[in-house]
């Protein structure tokens, strides 16, 4: 359980509050770097840690992350003629550039130099890996560009994608680094998701349904383990990195791309589940690519012209009572992604934690969550910059790996934790 | 006409969630495996709690002979009083156990602990307090295979969130 002063310190993230402050430490993902395709194209909404804001790319190909709204009179620069280095407003052809300085006022003479007097707040916006990224902090504070080894393969070695998650980023969160649930919720698609399926490790997770945990802080976050009995007395283990503040990395499985995500904030009630697949060492088959693009393994099925899943709580996420009954899924949804989101947005868009009763196999949350806290008030208090803005956090590996029952993970798996160039993760 | 999935999950009808204890409280008995962890399980039972009990088994290490027989199973687990407590009965009462050790410390008491866990079927929860990798690891390594779940914190304030997280 958490206290409502800490569940509301955690949950809220607008500008001004504390968890707001520390999400503006890092890079996040802001939108991918296809939806704005080629220079001069649509500029698109992003609302970002309850900021509304305008993502354009200009006539240079610049980048910009800009307030919506024109300064004159307000109305949503969305709907404005992205032209000639600049976003024009429909309404009185106030004109701003990529950084959200106004550079023409059509009805003020050029002389007076009034549109230098005009700037909306904007943020940097960087291409990494097929995603824009953007840092909403102090730009004295800016961290190094983010290293996340999946946005540094070659473009044919990952899969990159989102879907709008309506509930709190930390309930959403929380559910990636809840080890147990998996053999659970997920078993169907162990069974036959073209993504999972047909791993000596599903084995182990099907064959033993009560794994031990162990939690180690690391310097950018937490590793979680769990062990499962293997053969000869061995231990089948799945090492997730966690990394302040929502990322995590699931431990793959046999042969199969490694995925993970974000949690990004889109305001207190939403939030943006960012997935990513990817393989060092190979590119991803076209076979994959079309079970990703047809929302297998953690991807999902879109409504048209949107980043709503198609299952959603409107039609109850297409809940199969006859599917969960033959036990094809467990809960009756279908999906991986799915399943996770209908259960977490199920909780309410903020889920009251001074209700829950955790266990102690739920440590691996309650770590994160004391660290979330910590690192919040000692930025809060002193100013200290929090973990995970350090590329070194951000190197960071999952594993599924067999080792023998006298040696730790932490120690045993020690270079398949880390990311390598040329070398494939460590998987069973 | 919304479904029911989108009607219950709104802010407005999580007014109408049961107001209710959906819970009664746990008794989480806490050991402190070492003289350090002794120290802080000591300032740990301070505070207010609702079913935690503190226990300290850190004279184990030298009731304990090094090798062979002659080890009684009485007498080393003490609560923060200095009372001798009797292992079985305080664990048969506990719904879940949690042994403190500081890394680089002696932890072998987690096996008689831990073994008296199996017995009755109570989880065990491990926490490593500081130290060096090396140390914390030498530790973990005695208490790894007692604990259900073995948790490494750099910080003593992890036990406090922890209990509290747990309605200890």
């Amino acid at each position: 359980m958490l206290r409502k002063e800490q569940n509301d310190l955690l949950t809220q993230t607008g500008p001004g509050t504390t968890m707001g402050r520390m999400f503006r430490c890092y890079w996040v993902p802001a939108l991918l770097a296809s939806e704005l395709p080629e220079n001069e194209c649509p500029p698109v909404r992003v609302k970002l840690l309850s900021e509304r804001l305008l993502a354009f790319r200009d006539s240079q190909g610049r980048y910009g992350l800009i307030d919506e709204f024109c300064a004159h009179r307000g109305v949503s620069l969305w709907f404005g003629r992205n032209e000639e280095n600049g976003l024009r407003c429909p309404y009185h052809g106030w004109k701003y550039d990529h950084t959200g300085q106004c550079i023409e006022v059509p009805s003020e003479p050029v002389e007076s130099g009034f549109c230098k007097k005009i700037k909306l707040k904007s943020y940097p916006l960087i291409e990494r890996g097929g995603v824009l990224w953007t840092y909403m902090g102090p730009p004295a504070e800016q961290p190094p560009l983010p290293e996340w080894e999946f946005a540094s393969v070659p473009a044919n070695h990952r899969y990159v994608a989102k879907r709008s998650q309506e509930c709190n980023w930390l309930q959403a969160m929380e559910g990636g680094i809840d080890s147990s649930h998996v053999s659970f919720l997920h078993s169907g698609e162990l069974n036959h998701d073209p993504l999972f399926k047909g791993t000596k490790g599903n084995q182990y997770n099907l064959g033993d349904l009560k794994p031990h945990f162990e939690v180690v802080e690391s310097p950018g976050g937490l590793y979680i383990g769990a062990r499962r009995n293997a053969e000869k007395g061995g231990y089948y283990w799945r090492i997730t990195p966690w990394v302040m503040p929502s990322f995590t990395m699931i431990p793959p499985r046999g042969d199969h791309s490694v995925h993970g995500h974000f949690w990004i904030p889109v305001d207190d009630e939403n939030c943006w589940a960012w997935s990513y697949d990817y393989r060092v060492t190979k590119p991803l088959s076209a076979a994959e690519v079309q079970a990703m693009d047809a929302g297998k393994g953690v991807y999902v099925n879109f409504v048209p012209g949107s980043w709503r899943p198609a299952a959603n709580k409107d039609n109850d996420y297409l809940v199969d009572r006859a599917a969960q009954k033959a036990g094809r899924t467990y809960s009756g949804v279908a999906g991986i992604a799915m399943q996770d989101a209908s259960l977490q947005e199920s909780m309410g868009p903020i889920v009251d934690r001074a209700k829950e009763n955790l266990v102690s196999t739920d440590n691996g949350i309650i770590m994160a969550r004391h660290r979330l806290l910590r690192a919040a008030k000692a930025l809060a208090e002193k100013g200290t910059l929090p973990p995970g803005r350090d590329p070194e956090h951000q190197r960071v590996r999952s594993a599924a790996v067999v080792l023998p029952a006298d040696q730790p993970f932490k120690d045993a798996a020690k270079d398949a934790l880390v990311a390598r160039a040329g070398v494939a993760h460590t998987s069973v | 006409m919304p479904s029911e999935s989108a009607r219950a999950t709104t802010a407005a009808e999580a007014r109408f969630r049961i107001d209710a204890p959906n819970s009664q409280p746990r008794c989480v008995m806490v050991v402190a495996l070492d003289r350090p962890s002794e120290t802080v399980v000591k300032r740990l039972a301070k505070l207010p709690w609702s079913r935690a009990g503190f226990f300290t088994a850190s004279s184990f290490a030298s009731t304990r002979p090094q090798s062979g027989a002659g080890f009684s199973m009485q007498g080393w687990l003490s609560d923060l009083a200095g009372r001798t407590k009797d292992l079985i009965d305080e664990v048969a009462a506990a719904d879940l156990v949690v042994m403190v050790a500081s890394a680089g410390e002696d932890a072998q008491a987690a096996s008689l602990i831990g073994e008296a866990c199996q017995l009755r079927h109570v989880m065990t929860t491990a926490l490593v307090l500081g130290g060096s990798q090396t140390a914390g690891e030498a530790t973990s390594a005695q208490l790894r295979p007692f604990a259900d779940m073995l948790v490494v914190a750099a910080s003593e304030d992890y036990i406090a969130d922890m209990l509290t997280a747990l309605r200890a």
